[in-house]
């Protein structure tokens, strides 16, 4: 059952290749580059045709982390064991075993950007994987099938983490990544909260927690050190508390970024939380933030609406959305998908890593019922001081899509403010009609001028 | 005289569990705790779809992209088909169906209270604890609608009733190369479980006759959730093939074995945890191609048709990789996909007639 052909695209380094590649010349190159993007984006002034100010500085700060993961990824196998895990997944256990982490929907959303997503859709659609099933799982199915990749190329998997608090199709999607690489895949199963959590559901993931540990060591080769473990959830709490008060700064007006700068933005708290270094690189965030709040600049030249994104970004549109909403004057200032790694944070307590960490993993909002997400929405629309949310209908996320119809009716019935459902796919363009979702924006914008 | 005919309607089932001091659950696809129902004296009537009605008042909550079982389900909600019932039972089947139980529960807000059951996507000691605790938890709900606590003498009642129909429905599948029964015959009978009693179930399994089966041909193995309509397997019988065994969710899947723990919560996470082969449970691949080729083998089924329900995610990832493996081993695969009606599209039915040629 084991994929037993050699796969090409996932070659053995050594450890040579590792330091002489990696950790010097590649990390020395990324900070040369880092450095050009620097000067380059001191020197921006806001442009007269743009409806947006220029992008934080940071960015460039963020580019240099990215890239230099994924090069680490290129020379890993041999040298780190590696790990492919589920987004909300535990993974500052597997830190705290020294694995390297790669995120397939991370991967997947970086093809989505670089629009390089649909021809890996096509590879899995091509192996026989249906269109109607994620793509995300597609287009990371379509890369280990073609070895194609925008990050170069991806480590081979020692072990596979699982954990359904997102929904059940990374289960699925796990089970062909196992038989494939015909390594072992650890799953941390979180009940679904149809209501608050109930001390059974806590034990049990919990205990599913402390399960792991020995199947990670045994790969790791490695004793588990829990004093290690309550250092990576220590980074982890402090970096997700930044990544909180960096998303509430756009309750300011004008906010000073946009939820698509959030989505971006949001790759080290996905990847790398856990590390040091995303602590530093959040605090520079906010500094940068507080900067623009006191100059009174903010993401867009002319802040007329602000609005709240709900589900996944549509990961091919974002530059497209943030220049065509903007030059309408709407700043998406706010979006539930990101708040998913920040609103937990207070629920992290490095003193008791293994309970704490089963409560931050069974309440992601994806895990929580849909009375629950309309709640936060209607929070966000508050505190954000919202004048209409856009609801993504992900055709590729079931869990995130089903019950948008109702939320959008009572936000529209009791807070009486816009609200658009709009259909589209977050990695698959063939599932986004421009002209159709185009006409419904100006509607949606029409609606919102009609209020004001 | 066809099954259909024999069996009794669900509204006059529920009049006669009534009468027996039992209220009744509606009950959504697909594992629950048939003997915690009895139990606790309640009669579950399962819902799957149902494929006559239409999806219009189920299309207004729920996205295109849904299966047909949530959005028939709630239409049939919505329309007062579920008026009848004291409750509403949604299992954690998949992502629809847990939208299905928050969406009818958070805003659908019907009269009957909307129960659920999480099942763990593992096997492990930690699965079968928190199975566990998570039946407790419904044995709790399941006391509140019916105000009824189970003594030792209800539960030894229940698993008496419960585990004979298990048995007759096990028994059924033993014994079906012998039973002269059409494939429509039988799997109507194998459904009659999703509504009738357990007494009535088994009554009703070992009254059917041996003797030489009626349809002959290819034998098809099929695979997926629910085979909806039955016109179905008129159909495939007129092809010149027949249905000689299953692994869909209605059908063999739910063939629990035998557990002997004492406690009785524990004897029924330990039935529903050692179900055959299942994606919604997680099983991994590997486990689904050695019992999907075991079973073709001893069966005799030349191919395997997975017919499945439009956006049924937890069986589409799967398909690749069976087609592989299967094929490999000489068992061929055709995956159609539909949409739930009261007649089979003509495009499904040729793929079936094309398939079943090649296998000719």
């Amino acid at each position: 059952m084991t994929e037993t052909t050699p796969l090409s695209h996932y070659v053995r380094s050594s450890r040579l290749d590792y330091q002489l590649r990696y950790e010097l010349l590649g990390k020395a190159l990324l900070r040369v580059q880092r450095w050009r993007d620097q000067r380059k984006l001191a020197g921006l002034r806001p442009r007269e045709d743009s409806v947006l100010n220029p992008p934080l500085r940071c960015v460039a700060y963020m580019k240099e982390m990215m890239s230099r993961h994924y090069l680490e990824g290129r020379y890993a196998n041999g040298v780190r064991k590696v790990a492919w895990v589920t987004s909300g997944a535990p993974a500052e256990l597997l830190k705290a075993l020294d694995f390297f982490l790669i995120y397939p929907e991370n991967h997947a959303a970086l093809c989505g950007v670089r629009r390089k997503a649909e021809s890996l859709c096509e590879e899995a659609e091509h192996d026989g994987y249906s269109r109607d099933i994620c793509s995300y799982g597609r287009t990371d199915i379509g890369a280990m099938l073609s070895g194609k990749t925008p990050a170069g190329r991806l480590p081979r998997p020692d072990l596979l983490l699982c954990c359904t608090n997102i929904c059940q199709t990374v289960l699925y999607w796990y089970r062909v990544l196992a038989a494939h690489f015909g390594c072992p895949l650890i799953l941390i199963d979180t009940p679904f909260l149809y209501h608050e959590a109930e001390a059974h559901q806590v034990a049990y993931v919990q205990r599913q927690l402390e399960e792991m540990v020995s199947v990670a060591e045994q790969v790791a080769g490695r004793s588990f050190s829990e004093r290690s473990f309550m250092q990576v959830v220590d980074h982890s709490r402090r970096a997700s508390e930044l990544w909180l008060e960096v998303l509430n700064r756009s309750r300011h007006r004008p906010a000073p970024m946009t939820a698509f700068d959030g989505f971006i933005h949001m790759g080290p708290i996905v990847d790398m939380r856990g590390d040091p270094e995303t602590t530093d690189y959040y605090e520079r965030m906010l500094d940068e933030l507080d900067e623009r709040i006191r100059n009174g600049v903010g993401a867009i030249k002319e802040e007329r609406y602000r609005v709240l994104w709900d589900n996944l970004p549509i990961w091919y549109k974002i530059g497209d959305f943030s220049k065509w909403l903007g030059g309408h004057g709407v700043n998406v200032v706010a979006s539930t998908y990101t708040y998913a790694w920040g609103e937990l944070s207070p629920m992290i307590d490095p003193s008791k890593p293994f309970e704490s960490m089963a409560r931050v993993y069974l309440h992601p909002i994806l895990n929580r019922s849909t009375g629950h997400k309309l709640s936060s929405m209607q929070r966000m629309v508050d505190e954000f001081h919202l004048d209409g949310v856009i609801l993504h209908s992900d055709r590729s996320c079931k869990p995130y899509s089903l019950g948008q119809i109702d939320q959008r009716d009572h936000l529209v019935q009791e807070m009486g403010i816009p609200a658009l459902l709009l259909e589209a796919d977050h990695n698959d363009p063939r599932a986004y009609a421009e002209e159709q979702s185009t006409q419904r924006l100006e509607a949606f914008i029409e609606m919102m001028e009609a209020r004001a | 005289m066809p099954i259909a005919d024999r069996l009794t309607a669900r509204k006059a089932i529920i009049e006669r569990v009534r009468g027996l001091g039992r209220k009744v659950v509606a009950v959504l696809p697909f594992h629950y705790p048939r003997a915690l129902l009895r139990a606790y004296r309640l009669h579950p009537i399962e819902v799957w779809g149902p494929p006559n009605v239409p999806r219009d008042k189920g299309s207004q909550h729920f996205q295109a992209y849904t299966c047909d079982i949530v959005l028939k389900a709630t239409s049939f909600l919505l329309r007062g088909g579920m008026d009848p019932v004291d409750a509403i039972l949604v299992p954690h089947t998949c992502d629809a169906l847990q939208g299905m139980a928050s969406v009818t529960a958070d805003f659908l807000k019907p009269r009957q209270p909307v129960l659920t059951l999480y099942l763990p996507r593992g096997c492990r000691d930690s699965d079968r604890a928190f199975l566990i605790a998570e039946l407790r938890r419904l044995a709790g709900c399941c006391a509140e609608i019916s105000g009824h606590k189970p003594n030792e003498a209800d539960w030894a009642e229940a698993f008496a009733a419960e585990e004979a129909a298990d048995r007759a429905l096990a028994s059924l599948y033993q014994r079906r190369p012998r039973l002269a029964l059409s494939d429509r015959d039988f799997y109507t009978a194998v459904r009659s479980r999703e509504f009738l009693t357990a007494e009535d179930f088994g009554e009703l399994a070992a009254s059917l006759p041996e003797g030489d089966p009626p349809a002959d041909g290819v034998g098809l193995m099929l695979s997926g959730i629910v085979a909806e309509p039955l016109e179905l397997f008129d159909r495939i019988n007129e092809m010149g093939a027949h249905v000689v065994a299953d692994d869909l969710a209605c059908g063999y899947r739910r063939v629990y074995p035998p557990a002997a723990e004492s406690d009785p919560f524990a004897r029924i996470a330990a039935q529903l945890l050692a179900c055959p082969p299942d994606p919604t449970r997680g099983s991994p691949i590997e486990q689904r191609v050695a019992a999907l080729r075991s079973r073709m083998r001893e069966s005799g089924a030349q191919g395997l048709l997975i017919y499945d329900v439009k956006f049924c995610e937890p069986e589409l990832f799967d398909i690749p990789l069976l087609r592989k493996h299967l094929a490999a081993a000489g068992l061929p695969v055709l995956h159609v996909e539909f949409e739930m009606g009261m007649t089979v599209s003509r495009q499904v039915l040729t793929r079936i007639e094309a398939f079943v040629e090649t296998l000719q």
